[in-house]
């Protein structure tokens, strides 16, 4: 029996840390904006109140910080790699070392393997707007060759980047020398071919294709095509379909831009692609619903195939309902059975053939259902969580306030709650389970409702492909854990 | 009653939000600018669902309102309303004095909010503060700025500062608290108010960037090139929008000019007779000024 399925096992969970960031020694290609990269690391233990970031007087002083922010998690199809995306625009993918015969009991750890500044800051001039460089979110492709391919979109952009290995180099020029100065052809004096040498490893990331001008408003999403040759880019109103090698035209295949306006009730929160069905893709809205598109109905799939929305609960009803119940993002189960989404407060598992209300419904903090007003003040209640399945599709997991993010299984409708922070997380302990007390008796461990830090969120969780390895991105640290091995 | 006083603090927060979403890095955010206009949507619904149940100003005065003349002929009205528990009502003033003193020119028709409020009834607390704001209103008329959209940031910042204090408490306990929630109410919109003068033309600039960004779309839904052809010039477009403005920002001035009496008026039976009259023509006034604040609302997220 493998030992994948955390839960079967008698003790509820236990994760180990494996958190390393680590400037390894396979060399990194330093951009001109890289040097920001070592606050990556320096940032660690400052407390960052990200509301108050968007003052443009605190701006300057807190750009190094704001910029280390991180805003996206994604690994590749193997699991060898985790790209993570932050504010700043760059991208840092980390590379699984290879397990050892000789330490079989460690497991692969990650280590930086390639920093590249992915976006800039760009100024719309005709709009007076300014386009954050910050990357909103990173896919990867996959691998072909040698080489490692990923999307990263900030609010206007996609950027297809290539990451390549260079372990050679050419030596033994005839008109040139090492330097790579001209030679003088009066002190050649006998040819020689040119021999590729090995040299340090580095790792190259270059932009191969650019993806500019096809969005109005901001890119939320991007998805890759079960083709591996087309992908999609969603924005508020708008997705276009995109082929890979194409960069100077795009088809649109969803618009619910209305005709006024004014009449504006909902936009697009993110879209996917079916993981195993090039036609297929699914979109959430702000009001809570899902359209699932057969793109062989129509070229403009505008009309959907089928809608997902469970009715309101009229009980529940506040100033807030519209904004809890906008989704925030949307998942395929990898087998293609089943959609997951998550909003403001639950995260609920659909089945594709049911679309009347969900299979399961999970709360993640429904304590907050009676904070949803000065969570609305504090902006907090607009904070887009994401969620994640697991390699088997029996394991959600999502984030929440205080680092605290929440993994529920959906065999055995047990759930827990874990702490992403440096205190908790020396390299081998194993995670303690936490809980966040909502009635009046506080027991020992509990932390009370009032006392959580809402500057403090978890919004961008991945999970390995195969395994249990999840990385955990706490504003500006990555936290990366395993389960425990025997 | 306590509801639309959640309902006014929710509203201010709301604007303040969307006032805020303009000097934020990356531009306006289309989905969260939806989602504060439905709750402020919301808000004001709650806010107003009582309305038809209360006693609205007489369309005259709402008239007056619109076009600035001021309480210097109300004033008459406002003494005999000040009967019991001038105590109370000193405090409260004390506290709305204070406030109002600090605020600047602009501001200051907040204190004309209170006027037109304080005059269609007989609760003291609304009474004491707008005898105090009384001296306050000659001010807006004189100042430069009183341009239409100014009249809108006054509504914005009557809402925000006056919802508490206007605010006519049932019974004794609410009256003691409200002293404290206007000063609390009144500080922190008080950060606000160095935001209102900017926010209508916030509104009015917004929608003309709401339209450039809709300009660069390409009419085309099948294929989109990225060299999108330059807007055609959709100045008609323009045009409609920003009359739609002009005419919503008066009838955003009137209803809440209306409405703000019409939550404060007392349902006692004593004006019942005078005003009955009174409420008929501003229910009509009302209907039609709902029917197009509805646009309004919805112009916010048309970016």
């Amino acid at each position: 029996v493998s030992n994948g399925y955390l839960f079967v096992q008698e003790q509820t969970l236990r994760f180990l840390p494996l958190f390393h960031i680590l400037i390894s020694g396979k060399g990194l290609i330093m951009t001109k904006s890289a040097q920001l990269a070592p606050t990556l690391l320096s940032q660690m233990d400052e407390e960052i109140d990200t509301r108050k970031i968007n003052n443009s007087f605190l701006r300057d002083h807190n750009y190094a910080t704001e910029a280390d922010i991180i805003s996206t998690v994604e690994f590749n199809p193997t699991g060898e790699l985790l790209a993570t995306g932050d504010k700043g625009g760059r991208v840092v993918v980390f590379q699984r070392e290879q397990e050892s015969k000789n330490q079989p009991h460690r497991r692969g750890e990650y280590n930086v393997y390639s920093t590249f500044q992915s976006h800039e800051p760009e100024f719309d001039y005709l709009k007076s707007l300014e386009i954050e460089e910050k990357i909103n979110k990173i896919r990867w492709l996959p691998q072909q060759n040698a080489a490692y391919f990923l999307l990263s979109t900030n609010d206007k952009t996609v950027k297809l980047w290539k990451i390549s290995e260079r372990d050679k180099r050419p030596e033994g020029y005839n008109l040139k020398d090492e330097e790579g100065r001209i030679r003088d052809p009066a002190t050649i004096t006998a040819l020689r071919v040119p021999v590729l040498q090995p040299m340090d490893l580095m790792v190259e990331a270059t932009p191969r294709r650019v993806f500019s001008n096809a969005h109005t408003y901001h890119i939320n999403s991007i998805s890759v095509s079960n083709d591996y040759e087309t992908y999609m880019s969603t924005d508020d109103l708008r997705i276009n379909l995109w082929n890979l090698e194409i960069t100077n035209q795009s088809f649109n295949i969803v618009d619910i831009k209305p005709a006024n306006m004014e009449e504006l009730t909902e936009v697009i929160t993110a879209a996917e692609f079916h993981p195993n069905q090039c036609n297929t893709f699914i979109y959430s809205s702000s009001k809570g619903s899902i359209r699932l598109c057969d793109m062989r109905a129509s070229a403009l799939c505008d009309n959907h195939s089928k809608f997902f929305e469970e009715p309101e609960d009229p009980s529940n009803r506040s100033f807030f309902s519209e904004i809890i119940s906008s989704i925030s993002d949307v998942k395929f189960s990898h087998s293609g059975r089943y959609l997951m989404t998550r909003d403001y407060l639950t995260v609920k598992v659909w089945d594709l053939n049911m679309e009347s209300k969900p299979l399961e419904t999970y709360q993640v903090h429904d304590y907050l259902r009676s904070k949803l007003c000065s969570l609305y003040e504090n902006d907090c209640i607009f904070d887009k969580f994401e969620c994640v399945w697991n390699g088997s599709d029996s394991v959600i997991m999502t984030g929440s306030y205080n680092n605290f993010f929440r993994m529920f299984d959906r065999n055995t409708k047990r759930d827990v709650t874990l702490e992403a922070s440096r205190e908790n997380s020396k390299p081998r302990a194993i995670l303690k389970p936490r809980k966040v007390c909502v009635g009046g008796k506080r027991r020992k461990d509990e932390i009370s409702v009032d006392s959580l830090d809402f500057s403090k969120k978890i919004l961008h969780t991945a999970w390995h492909p195969s395994e249990n390895i999840i990385a955990v991105a706490a504003t500006n640290n990555l936290y990366i854990f395993q389960d425990k091995v025997n | 009653m306590e509801f639309k006083v959640e309902a006014h603090r929710i509203m201010s927060i709301s604007l303040g939000k969307i006032y805020n979403s303009r000097v934020q890095r990356g531009g306006i955010k289309l989905h969260k600018n939806l989602l504060v206009s439905l709750v402020l949507r919301s808000a004001r619904q709650v806010y107003l669902s009582d309305y038809y149940g209360g006693i609205c100003l007489s369309a005259q005065q709402a008239r007056e309102w619109c076009e600035g003349e001021y309480m210097a002929s109300k004033q008459g009205k406002l003494v005999p309303g000040s009967t019991e528990s001038l105590s109370e009502s000193d405090e409260q003033s004390e506290v709305a004095v204070d406030k109002q003193e600090t605020r600047d020119v602009v501001e200051s028709p907040a204190g004309l909010h209170v006027e037109t409020q304080a005059s269609g009834e007989q609760d003291s607390a609304e009474n004491g503060v707008s005898d105090s704001g009384c001296s306050d209103i000659k001010n807006p008329e004189e100042s430069p700025e009183a341009t239409q959209t100014c009249e809108v940031a006054s509504v914005v910042t009557a809402i925000s500062s006056n919802c508490i204090s206007a605010h006519s408490p049932s019974d004794p306990k609410e009256e003691t608290e409200t002293p404290t929630d206007c000063q609390t109410d009144n500080s922190e919109s008080a950060e606000k108010h160095s935001y209102e003068p900017k926010a209508p033309q916030a509104y009015t600039n917004r929608k003309r960037t709401a339209d450039d960004s809709e300009l660069t779309d390409s009419p085309t839904k099948r294929t989109k090139l990225t060299s999108t052809s330059l807007p055609s010039t959709n100045d008609e477009n323009k045009g409609e929008t920003e009359e739609m403005d002009t005419s919503n920002v008066s009838s955003l001035i009137t209803i809440f000019g209306s409405s703000f009496s019409g939550l404060l008026s007392n349902k006692e039976g004593e004006q019942s007779d005078s005003e009955a009259e009174d409420s008929d023509s501003g229910q009509i006034c009302c209907d039609q000024m709902l029917k197009n604040l509805n646009p309004w609302s919805t112009a916010i997220v048309a970016f």
